[in-house]
């Protein structure tokens, strides 16, 4: 469905991506997971047409992003990580305009359907500045959605968002993938990548470091960690294979050392020496 | 395999942006306070005592002022807006990650400043025709004053697409827009000017337009000044377009 190859982006002196190549299949949820700066969004600009690489070549359902772009915009949705409601206009005329882009059909019936799924219905006629940061990104996504796209970018989700808003947010996009959606979402937040991704991408300093499952990923680097404060304040962690070997060093450690499953961040503590948040 | 939407959406868009602006009254105010300012300053104290070509000076100055109300609003709206929302509030990216032709984005937001254009200067026009019981309105003005609003608009989009910052629009509108509206024959004839700076001024765009717009019928300065501004509207359509299709981040 979506194969990247050796793309790369620079910002003057700066690198932003550097190389990157990735095939994604029909039907994955996959995650692009890093802190800011790493590339994420670039990766996902370049995908969605906003940003010219340059170098490296990019496709989408076969059709080459740089040769046509056009043909690739009727393919895909896009939530951007900032904002991009036009704010005085409501929450129904904004997905009409967007509807119009793309010339969907029956759009009364699709708009009211996209409303309803992410709770705004109610408040259709109310202006998108009145809406919170959690309703504008439900109409974010409502407004990507609407045309039926094949795949579906999600930059940054649930940026902003409290914990209970997120979880509603990750009920539709797992809907989405339900629905045979690709979906491609960047995130810094480990538990989203975790939730929802099928394969994680970690990406550090614009370079794709590794790729796989995020069992997979843990599993490599070890799947139980053993952590404690030393006497100076620093956490000290050591990553086993195994629970048995983790209790191990436990038990000749300190006291207060805690065993526990590892999750995304730290591995990418393990491969890349920073951290995620 | 869908037809592309064309330019009526992007259209349609500005046009409910723009009944929301309507509704509030300071719109109509500021759309009309500087020209009306003009007016009374250089048409009812300065002007009084003044005749060009041997007629009066407040039917010389209103389409003036009609040609400078149109480029002003054509351009600072399509300018402004489209600066604020490709830096600021990012809408214009709701454009270019649509399947939309570049075209057919120019085409859409020359239209809508076109319209934007059209409203302010049928308010002067109104307050001219009060003021000066004239009737300045003639086949010319109304080519004048169509083609004035549509060139400005493209020149908005190239601004507003090149410019790197708000301020950066206020750069050109003081650089190139401010200098335009009072040395192009809006305040007076362009050929009391000193010979270079004539020079200068028939090549701008607004000189044809005051030119053009003062004409009761087409004649062969008419004629020369409507190529002109062809070829400038055709010039910066094609180069608005260019900047929206080669739009990068």
């Amino acid at each position: 469905m979506i194969k990247v190859d050796n793309l790369s982006k620079s910002y003057g002196s700066v690198t932003a991506v550097a190389g990157v190549s990735f095939e994604i299949s029909d039907g994955e949820v996959f995650g692009l997971l890093g802190p800011n700066g790493a590339g994420k969004t670039t990766i996902i600009k370049m995908l969605t047409t906003l940003t010219k690489p340059d170098g490296g070549r990019c496709s989408i359902d076969g059709i080459d992003v740089a040769a046509d772009p056009l043909e690739v915009k009727r393919l895909i949705g896009v939530v951007p990580q900032e904002n991009n409601l036009d704010r005085e206009l409501t929450a129904y005329e904004n997905l009409y305009i967007y509807s119009m882009f793309h010339n969907v059909e029956n759009r009364a019936d699709k708009i009211d359907e996209a409303l309803k799924i992410v709770g705004l219905w109610e408040r259709r006629d109310s202006l998108a500045h009145h809406f919170s940061g959690g309703m504008q990104r439900r109409l974010l996504l409502a407004r990507a959605l609407l045309p039926g796209p094949k795949v579906l970018f999600l930059d940054e989700p649930s940026i902003g968002l409290d914990p209970q808003i997120r979880r509603q947010m990750w009920d539709v996009i797992r809907k989405t993938r339900i629905e045979g959606r690709t979906v491609v979402l960047t995130t810094h937040y480990i538990e989203e990548a975790e939730a929802l991704c099928g394969r994680v991408g970690i990406l550090s300093k614009g370079k794709l470091v590794v790729l796989d499952t995020p069992a997979q990923l843990k599993a490599c680097v070890g799947e139980y960690i053993a952590e404690f404060i030393d006497p100076n304040g620093k956490l000290i962690q050591h990553i086993c294979k195994t629970r048995e070997e983790a209790h191990e060093i436990a038990k000749n450690l300190a006291d207060g050392v805690t065993v526990r499953k590892t999750n995304l961040e730290d591995v990418f503590i393990k491969l890349t020496g920073e951290r995620i948040e | 395999m869908k037809a592309a939407p064309g330019w009526y959406p992007i259209f349609l868009r500005e046009m409910l942006l723009f009944k929301r602006k309507l509704l509030r009254l300071g719109y109509l105010f500021s759309a009309m306070v500087v020209p009306i300012i003009y007016l009374i300053v250089f048409g009812f104290g300065l002007g009084s005592s003044l005749r060009i070509g041997g007629g009066n000076y407040l039917v010389f100055l209103i389409p003036g002022l009609v040609a400078m109300s149109s480029m002003n609003n054509s351009y600072n709206w399509v300018s402004s807006a489209l600066n604020l929302n490709r830096i600021y509030f990012k809408t214009f990216q709701v454009f270019v990650q649509a399947p939309i032709r570049s075209s057919s984005i120019m085409i859409g937001e020359v239209l809508a400043g076109m319209i934007k254009g059209l409203f302010a200067s049928v308010l002067i026009i109104i307050v001219g025709i009060v003021a000066s019981s004239a009737n300045f309105i003639t086949f010319p003005f109304i080519v004048a004053l169509l083609i004035n609003c549509f060139l400005f608009s493209n020149l908005g989009v190239i601004t507003g697409m090149i410019s790197k910052s708000h301020e950066d629009t206020a750069t050109y509108t003081n650089f190139f827009i401010m200098p335009m509206a009072f040395f192009s024959g809006t305040f007076f004839p362009v050929d009391r000017m000193p010979a270079v700076a004539k020079y200068v001024m028939y090549m701008v765009p607004l000189t044809h337009t005051n030119i053009l717009i003062r004409k009761a019928s087409f004649d062969h300065e008419g004629a020369v000044s409507l190529a002109v501004l062809v070829l400038y509207a055709a010039a910066f359509f094609a180069y608005g377009t260019y900047l929206i299709r080669n739009y990068s981040e």
